[in-house]
């Protein structure tokens, strides 16, 4: 359980340095998503209610700062956010056998997807609400940007989660030898 | 699945039908008060990085405090002149327009403000400053620099607010011309590649035939931006089926803001 407030605490911390991570100019402006990765691990990790509970908390904190209120209208209403962490984070708790087993990169490579999967939606939304749907380079990059970065650093954060599960001798941790 | 997991899916699908169900205003109060709840730990942040940022940049040697500290009281005393001659021409053009039967140009009431966070997403343009309700700030409120239009307020808190930036497609500005009779909607472009985004200006007549350099101010129209402030420069201008189009590059730095005023009325 200790485990679990870890990573509500990570996923606040990190939502909140995101603000301060500068754009990434030659990606075309792409941003660098964090918190993503800690909710796709977590996801994995932890046991399904408590899954639903960090996508829950996870997925409001991103709509309570990201959400665009202007006059009488909210771009993306809230609660969108959740749904999608909940549908993507529940597709990576279905493949925990395999992260139980202690094959990460399977799990690295979906991180990434499901961030880019995150901010597809986003754009998909407002596009539909806004019109003219359009697909330039630029928006591929800005859709992608942050899922190749969350791909990169998947394994760097992988590995520090699993030591900070060790610590809090959290028992649902992924030992290879215990399995194999 | 077992009982804990339905129950845990159950009480899940309840919370998010209730946040389903806000709607603007209750969108609005919710989002105000978790920035309110986080304000400090944003206050801190921004604290850290300007010091990160001062050290790796502002370490100057006391000759140089020193001339930069002279050069700033020569333009200190300038502009006090230049303020005291624009008052004066304030008053005699109030004069004029007294007899004239017109209303009295005023100034406006500026709040200044500290950016305190730029924009973590990808698709909307805001920057987060540390003023709110408690300063009188509202939302749908100009927000200016001494160089032109920054954006607007949205979502206002007690010491924090959310300011939609000019380069938003969603921040649309009347505006008119310099030198013509030309007005139109300036908004920013849904996706940017550059750090500098630029600005559509659109619904010019065909025959506008805009040329580089030529400034763009709001106009006035809509009620939320008052008239006269310089929202960018034409970069070029093209025809299109029903209108004519001008990009506009924006009369501000946003990618280096870092202290901004709100406008909160007219003196």
């Amino acid at each position: 359980m200790i485990f679990f407030f870890i990573l509500l605490a990570l996923v606040l911390v990190t939502q909140i340095v995101e603000f301060y991570i500068p754009p990434i100019d030659w990606m075309c402006n792409a941003h660098i998503y964090i918190a993503p990765v800690i909710v796709f691990y977590g996801a994995m990790a932890l046991p399904f209610p408590l899954m639903l509970a960090l996508a829950l908390f996870a997925g409001m904190l991103l709509d309570a700062l990201t959400v665009q209120v202007i006059g009488s209208k909210v771009e993306i209403s809230m609660g969108w956010s959740i749904l999608l962490y909940a549908v993507l984070a529940g597709i990576m708790h279905g493949l925990r056998p395999l992260f139980i087993r202690g094959r990460w990169e399977v799990h690295c490579i979906l991180s990434g997807i499901c961030t880019s999967a995150v901010v597809l939606a986003q754009y998909l939304m407002i596009t539909f609400r806004r019109g003219s749907v359009f697909f330039s380079r630029e928006v591929w990059w800005q859709i992608g940007g942050p899922g190749l970065m969350a791909m990169l650093m998947a394994p760097l954060i992988f590995w520090a989660l699993h030591g900070v599960a060790r610590l809090s001798r959290y028992p649902y941790l992924p030992e290879r030898s215990h399995l194999e | 699945m077992n009982r804990t997991s339905i129950i845990a899916l159950l009480i899940f699908g309840a919370i998010l039908g209730y946040f389903l169900s806000f709607g603007t205003e209750t969108t609005r109060r919710f989002q105000a008060s978790v920035y309110q709840w986080l304000a400090p730990f944003f206050t801190t942040g921004s604290g850290l990085q300007k010091q990160i940022t001062s050290v790796r940049t502002g370490l100057k040697s006391l000759e140089e405090l020193e001339r930069e500290n002279g050069a700033l009281q020569v333009e200190n005393r300038q502009l006090r002149a230049t303020n005291q001659a624009l008052r004066d021409v304030e008053h005699e053009v109030n004069r004029l327009r007294h007899a004239l039967n017109y209303r009295d140009r005023s100034v406006f009431k500026l709040v200044p403000a500290e950016i305190v966070t730029r924009d973590s997403s990808t698709w909307w343009h805001t920057v987060t400053i540390n003023r709110g309700k408690e300063d009188r700030i509202d939302s749908d409120m100009p927000v200016v620099t001494d160089e032109g239009l920054v954006g607007k307020t949205t979502t206002v808190s007690n010491t924090i607010s959310i300011v939609l930036l000019v380069t938003d497609e969603n921040c649309k500005v009347a505006a008119s011309v310099e030198g013509t009779r030309e007005q139109g909607i300036a908004s920013g472009e849904r996706v940017a590649g550059g750090l500098t985004p630029l600005l559509d200006l659109n619904f010019l007549t065909k025959q506008a035939n805009l040329q580089p350099g030529q400034k763009a101010y709001t106009s006035g129209v809509g009620g939320v931006f008052p008239s006269g402030l310089l929202i960018g420069t034409v970069k070029s201008f093209r025809v299109r089926e029903l209108d004519g189009q001008a990009q506009l590059a924006p009369a501000v730095d946003l990618s280096h803001l870092e202290d901004v005023f709100v406008v909160t009325g007219r003196k």
